[in-house]
């Protein structure tokens, strides 16, 4: 990949290009294969088990764990930490042993992440 | 360089101490110019976005079912229909015989506001969302409800049962 | 075609600029993981496309917010096309920003001076999930109404501010047209000018510090 000689234009915008395209395909394909449907219009009688996108499958999961006064902890508490750590990485690793506080850091919040979100998508 | 050019035009002839004092001045002025615009435009944004009434709700009685059609022990589901701006919309409500006591409950989970189902096998109100559970009675069972199902008030008048909600 | 392109450069000047933003080192050790953040702005100018392409069909409003979902998909030439290719390119967005973190940590590329690219990225990554949130909303039917209700309620748990953050958010007591023009204006406006400000600064830092090369 390395070279001093290639240009942007044809080399680097070249392989860009190839980006853009593969993700297009990949949108279009998948949009022509599994389109949108539509919905059912809004109905408070009929009995409904709302599910919500799969990146928020997590938090609809972690929120079943604190009952009552403790809800507070699954809906905003466990998601802020969650981001400010996300956030404060590189704060993280400092000093001794830094890049391994960070990869604790990460690892958990990327295995929650993945738990959380295949919990609910696997025994609905 | 371009502040010595500048003070050997300035008519005021500042001494070296006196522009330090000006420019300082200047510096804080500044600083607080942006901090008051921008602590006021949020401001102005929370308030002008925070809805300007809260409407009351008014609690009204509606025609649900006959009084035959009361359940003798066990749980009805009635549904109510009611207008909202004008358009018709619909909800349901149980109504719940426990054999000594008949009342109404309201089908809103505790916890998240999803509407709760009656389960006739397991004789009790399955949360569909986060797996809440509350036994014929309203009270939680199971899960992270943090407080018992909401009665609502029921009426029977001339042999028709009338159901309160507020809307 | 290049010969009209250069009289037009002759008088516009668009190459020079451009030339030296778009030339940089690449640095040892880069391979093609490394354009999965490319492949991360290809999806959001995707979305931005396709975005205001439905913009033009959808009625924000209570009682019209269904049936213009109905019009786009049925009706509209191409409209279910165009929906569809929405609704995946943010899930590939999403998936491609998560990829992209990923390799960012693998390669050790927050650590300093690239610390306040990584804080940049993160609020992206927010933002994109708040973008996510309040698209939900605007079909209206059912599987929306329900994860808005559920998802705001969810501000309701905060003790002693919760109500009245409830309040702000749902425009009122339920979810009502009051929350849906919210979450439409939140969705196009709101969140996409904070999207282009971050990924503004996200690639002035990138060109200013650099790509990070190998490990």
């Amino acid at each position: 990949m390395k070279n001093e000689e290639k240009e942007f234009y044809p080399d680097y915008l070249a392989e860009i290009l190839l980006i853009v395209f593969i993700a297009l395909e990949v949108t279009i394909v998948l949009a022509l294969v599994y389109p949108q449907g539509i919905g059912r219009q809004i109905n408070f009688s009929t009995p409904y088990r709302p599910l919500p996108e799969w990146y928020f499958l997590w938090l609809y999961q972690i929120v079943r764990y604190f009952p009552g006064r403790w809800a507070f902890v699954g809906t905003i508490l466990l998601p802020v930490t969650a981001v400010l750590i996300l956030i404060f990485i590189p704060y993280i690793d400092r000093g001794k042993r830094g890049r391994l506080k960070a990869i604790l850091a990460g690892l958990i919040l990327l295995l929650s992440f993945l738990i959380f979100t295949l919990l609910p998508a696997l025994n609905p | 360089m371009s502040q010595i050019s500048i003070s050997h035009r300035s008519p005021y002839k500042l001494s070296r101490g006196h522009k330090m004092v000006r420019r300082t001045f200047l510096k804080k002025t500044i600083k607080l110019f942006f901090f008051v615009v921008s602590s006021i435009s949020i401001s102005v944004f929370f308030l002008f976005s925070y809805p300007w009434k809260i409407r009351k709700k008014e609690l009204t009685f509606f025609y649900v079912t006959d009084e035959d059609m009361l359940p003798v022990k066990g749980v009805r589901q009635v549904s109510i229909e009611y207008s909202r701006y004008s358009r018709p919309m619909r909800t349901k409500a149980y109504i719940v015989n426990t054999g000594s006591e008949l009342f109404a409950l309201s089908p809103v989970c505790s916890h998240l506001g999803c509407l709760v189902n009656w389960n006739w096998p397991r004789k009790r109100f399955l949360c569909p969302c986060h797996g809440g559970q509350y036994d014929i009675t309203g009270n939680v069972i199971k899960g992270p409800p943090p407080a018992p199902l909401s009665r609502l008030p029921m009426k029977i008048d001339k042999e028709k049962v009338y159901i309160g909600l507020r809307v | 075609m290049g010969e009209i392109f250069d009289w037009i450069d002759n008088r516009f000047g668009i190459r020079q600029p451009h030339r030296k933003f778009l030339h940089r080192d690449i640095p040892e050790g880069v391979n093609y993981s490394f354009c999965l953040g490319g492949a991360a702005l290809v999806c959001f100018i995707m979305l931005f496309l396709s975005g205001i392409m439905l913009s033009i069909y959808y009625v924000p409003s209570e009682t019209e917010a269904f049936n213009s979902i109905v019009r786009i998909n049925n009706e509209v030439r191409l409209g279910w096309f165009i929906r569809s290719f929405h609704k995946w390119s943010s899930n590939l967005l999403i998936i491609s920003i998560i990829l992209h973190t990923i390799r960012v940590f693998i390669y050790k590329a927050y650590r300093s001076p690239r610390e306040l690219n990584w804080v940049a990225g993160s609020l992206t990554l927010v933002i994109v999930f708040a973008s996510g949130f309040t698209g939900y909303l605007l079909p209206w039917d059912q599987k929306a109404y329900w994860a808005t209700e559920v998802g705001t309620s969810m501000a309701k748990t905060i003790p002693i501010i919760g109500k009245y953050l409830l309040y702000l958010v749902r425009g009122g007591e339920d979810v009502t047209g009051t929350t849906l023009i919210r979450f439409y204006a939140m969705h196009i406006i709101y969140l996409p000018s904070c999207l282009f400000i971050l990924l503004w600064a996200h690639f002035h830092m990138v060109r200013k510090q650099g790509i990070k090369g190998g490990l």
